[in-house]
């Protein structure tokens, strides 16, 4: 296998609770609460799991784009918590990553060249005439026509937009990026062309990805290995093809089964959870999903289930999961 | 009997800088009694201004043509205190009108009556500053002749119909405190309170999550089935289509591209849009991984709409015909319609 590029050990960030006036103001939001995971080089890590359970926290912790409570971020051998500032603008070059909403990361008044030389112009990298050639080719690695580098970003579509999000990431050469939901924003024809462009692009450049997004479809096509958050918790970790066809979260087979398949015949059982998402600032105690889970029996209530390698790179963290496991053959993902 | 809703020939034009634009194109569309119908396609296609043209929301800049035959209860016999059951609608007691036309008094009689709506955003549709009981009654005493009391105890029951858990407090919450998913459940009950015939649902899960969206889907389904309501239902997603749909009708740039029943349409689709939209969207159940095959190009806006075949910059097939000549919505078999020259019978 592959080695290992980021390593993270039980990473939590905990917000200070906002405590509207009907909330208790004591308390804090774990949004993300203890997350230990690896990613091999040259990997696409997908995480998924509702809105709300952590996902872009982690992301950006992993950056330092925002502090982490507590925990261990370990890129390339370093544990980059523990640099200075100074030291960390230079580890940034390595880590880069691309939002959503391109348009609301992109500087309105900067030209698309701007925008592209700037993160080079602050890491003192290239002369400007270099520079200015390395924007031309990202533009046209990115499927945009150079000629474009005047412009604003109002002028730009919303994949085209993305494309301008994937260069600025692209420009210093980063060894790993993080996608926050790339394509959530955007229309299906627009969407697989981002797709594969990013799948081209991991090819040609040796990139490492992680891909955060809710689209479980999207996460299956594009991810080697995939996380199932809840709660600011993982629920599950395995390959794409061992999560989506053999599942053994009860959340990650209600997630898989909710997920509407576009082919009239597939007939499956569909397991509705009921409720809402419980809230990050009193999370449930015990496994935090017992309160949604259809098969939760008292010692979920009480006990935290344990993080195991239930089958070989497979963990899961739920009491029941050698049951769900015998139960594997019928399937959320119906198979025709 | 005639269809809940028979919209011939609709047309909707934007006025931008002294310029009609054309924003939905020869729109024509059925939906029978109890009958779900998908409208479906990439944003910008037309789909929310075809449902506001319908119900008569568009602003002042727009101008609209075509005809929307609406079958409703006639308005001189419809029993003032509705029955719990589907409503009995039979020949006798129906009334055909063209809404386009109607007064707008008699518009305002028919919304959130006898068609109601409910959208992507229910944040957008509640007042905030209301409680949530008191929204729904207000429907219920605006549309028929109850007391403020009747009303009241309708709309709980109208809350415990959409699966909404500990209902006697949520009368008494603001949109604010509750969940998106609880919010949308509040819309739905709104909208079913007068038990309409045809429900217009315009990307009624988008916002929400997929563990949501699948109570908010098995919800819409049972009111259809226990109802017998008919459903606009405009997504862009084509698992939505297959999931809740009878028929469908794909719209781009403005015009019904392709239309059928869910099944010809997933299964023998003609279109080279409809085609393009299910390879590029990734295979949720496939094995191996296959790459996705996109359509090159943007959906035109609509100052620079292609005066051929509107899709013909984007499509793989285009032929010389496509760029000179418009096509119609050609039939291909029995209630299955292309817009797409390659559709002519022998060409395909
Ligand atoms: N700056 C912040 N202050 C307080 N709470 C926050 C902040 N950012 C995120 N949260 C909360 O942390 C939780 C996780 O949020 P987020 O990481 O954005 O989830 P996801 O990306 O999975 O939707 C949510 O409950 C969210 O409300
Ligand atoms: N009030 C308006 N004035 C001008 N153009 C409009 C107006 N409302 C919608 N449009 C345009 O009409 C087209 C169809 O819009 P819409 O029906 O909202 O698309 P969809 O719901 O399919 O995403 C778009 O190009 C949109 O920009
Ligand atoms: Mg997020
Ligand atoms: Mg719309």
């Amino acid at each position: 296998m592959a080695s290992v590029l980021l390593e993270v050990e039980e990473l939590k960030k905990y917000f200070p609770s906002g405590g509207g006036f009907l909330e208790r103001s004591t308390g804090s939001v774990r949004a993300v609460d203890g997350i230990s995971l690896k990613v091999y080089e040259g990997e696409t890590l997908g995480i998924v799991g509702e809105s709300g359970c952590g996902k872009s926290t982690l992301g950006r912790s992993i950056l330092r784009l925002i502090e982490p409570t507590s925990g261990r971020v370990t890129f390339h051998g370093t544990d980059i918590l523990k640099l200075r500032k100074s030291a960390m603008r230079d580890m940034r070059k390595e880590m880069q990553i691309v939002f959503q909403d391109p348009y609301a990361s992109l500087n309105p008044r900067y030209t698309i060249s701007q925008t592209l030389m700037e993160p080079m112009e602050i890491h003192q990298l290239y002369n400007h005439a270099s520079r200015k050639q390395r924007v031309q080719s990202i533009l046209e690695r990115v499927g945009l026509d150079p000629s474009y580098a005047s412009r604003f970003p109002h002028e730009f579509s919303g994949g085209q937009r993305q494309r301008i999000g994937i260069a600025r990431a692209l420009v210093l050469n980063p060894k790993l990026i993080i996608l926050d939901e790339p394509v959530a924003a955007l229309d299906v024809s627009v969407q697989s062309q981002v797709i594969n462009l990013l799948e081209d692009l991991q090819a040609d450049f040796g990139l490492t990805y992680i891909f955060v997004a809710h689209d479980l479809s999207v996460v299956k096509h594009i991810s080697n290995r995939v996380l199932v958050m809840y709660l600011g918790k993982m629920a599950e970790l395995a390959s794409s093809d061992d999560l989506f066809f053999r599942p053994l979260h009860p959340y990650t087979r209600a997630l898989l089964s909710a997920v509407p398949i576009p082919n009239p015949r597939v007939k499956r059982e569909r397991i509705i959870l009921s409720g809402d998402i419980p809230s990050p600032v009193n999370p449930p105690s015990g496994c935090v999903f017992h309160t949604r889970c259809p098969i939760a029996k008292d010692v979920c209530r009480q006990q935290v289930p344990e993080w195991r390698e239930l089958r070989r790179e497979h963990f899961v963290a739920c009491h029941f999961a050698e049951d769900v496991d015998v139960e594997t053959n019928s399937l959320p993902l119906g198979r025709r | 009997m005639a269809s809940v809703l028979d919209v011939q020939s609709l047309s909707v034009e934007f006025q931008v800088n002294g310029r009609y634009l054309p924003a939905v194109t020869n729109v024509s569309l059925t939906i029978e009694q109890g009958e779900t119908l998908g409208l479906v396609g990439e944003s910008g296609c037309g789909k929310s201004v075809t449902s506001l043209a319908i119900t008569r929301l568009l602003s002042k800049t727009a101008r609209v043509n075509g005809k929307v035959l609406f079958s409703g209860p006639d308005p001189a016999q419809r029993n003032p205190v509705p029955s719990s059951g589907p409503e009995e609608v039979s020949a006798r007691n129906v009334r055909e009108r063209e809404l386009l036309t109607v007064r707008d008094k008699d518009m305002q009689d028919i919304r959130g009556n006898e068609i109601s709506m409910i959208f992507q955003e229910p944040m957008t549709s509640l007042n905030p500053v209301y409680k949530i009981g008191s929204q729904i009654s207000e429907t219920l005493l605006l549309h028929q002749n109850i007391s403020p009391r009747q009303a009241f105890s309708q709309s709980l029951e109208m809350l415990k119909k959409v699966g909404i858990s500990r209902p006697e407090q949520i009368m008494h919450q603001y949109p604010h405190q509750l969940s998106g998913g609880m919010r949308q459940r509040v819309m739905i009950a709104i909208a079913m309170a007068c038990n309409p015939r045809l429900l217009i649902a315009d990307e009624p899960t988008t916002a929400l999550d997929v563990t949501i969206q699948a109570q908010i889907l098995e919800l819409m389904k049972g009111i259809t089935r226990d109802f017998g309501t008919s459903l606009l239902l405009i997504t862009h997603d084509l698992g939505v289509v297959a999931e809740m749909c009878n028929r469908v009708a794909v719209m781009y740039a403005g015009e019904i591209v392709e239309q059928g029943s869910v099944d010809e349409v997933f299964f023998n689709a003609k279109h080279p849009y409809t085609v393009g939209l299910m390879n590029a969207i990734p295979k949720f159940d496939a094995t191996s991984k296959e790459r996705l095959q996109p359509i090159e190009g943007n959906v035109p806006s609509i100052a620079r709409m292609p005066k051929g075949c509107r899709f013909a910059p984007r499509c793989p097939h285009v032929m010389k015909q496509c760029v000179e000549q418009h096509p119609d919505l050609f039939e291909v078999e029995n209630g299955h319609q292309s817009r797409c020259w390659l559709s002519v019978e022998g060409e395909a």
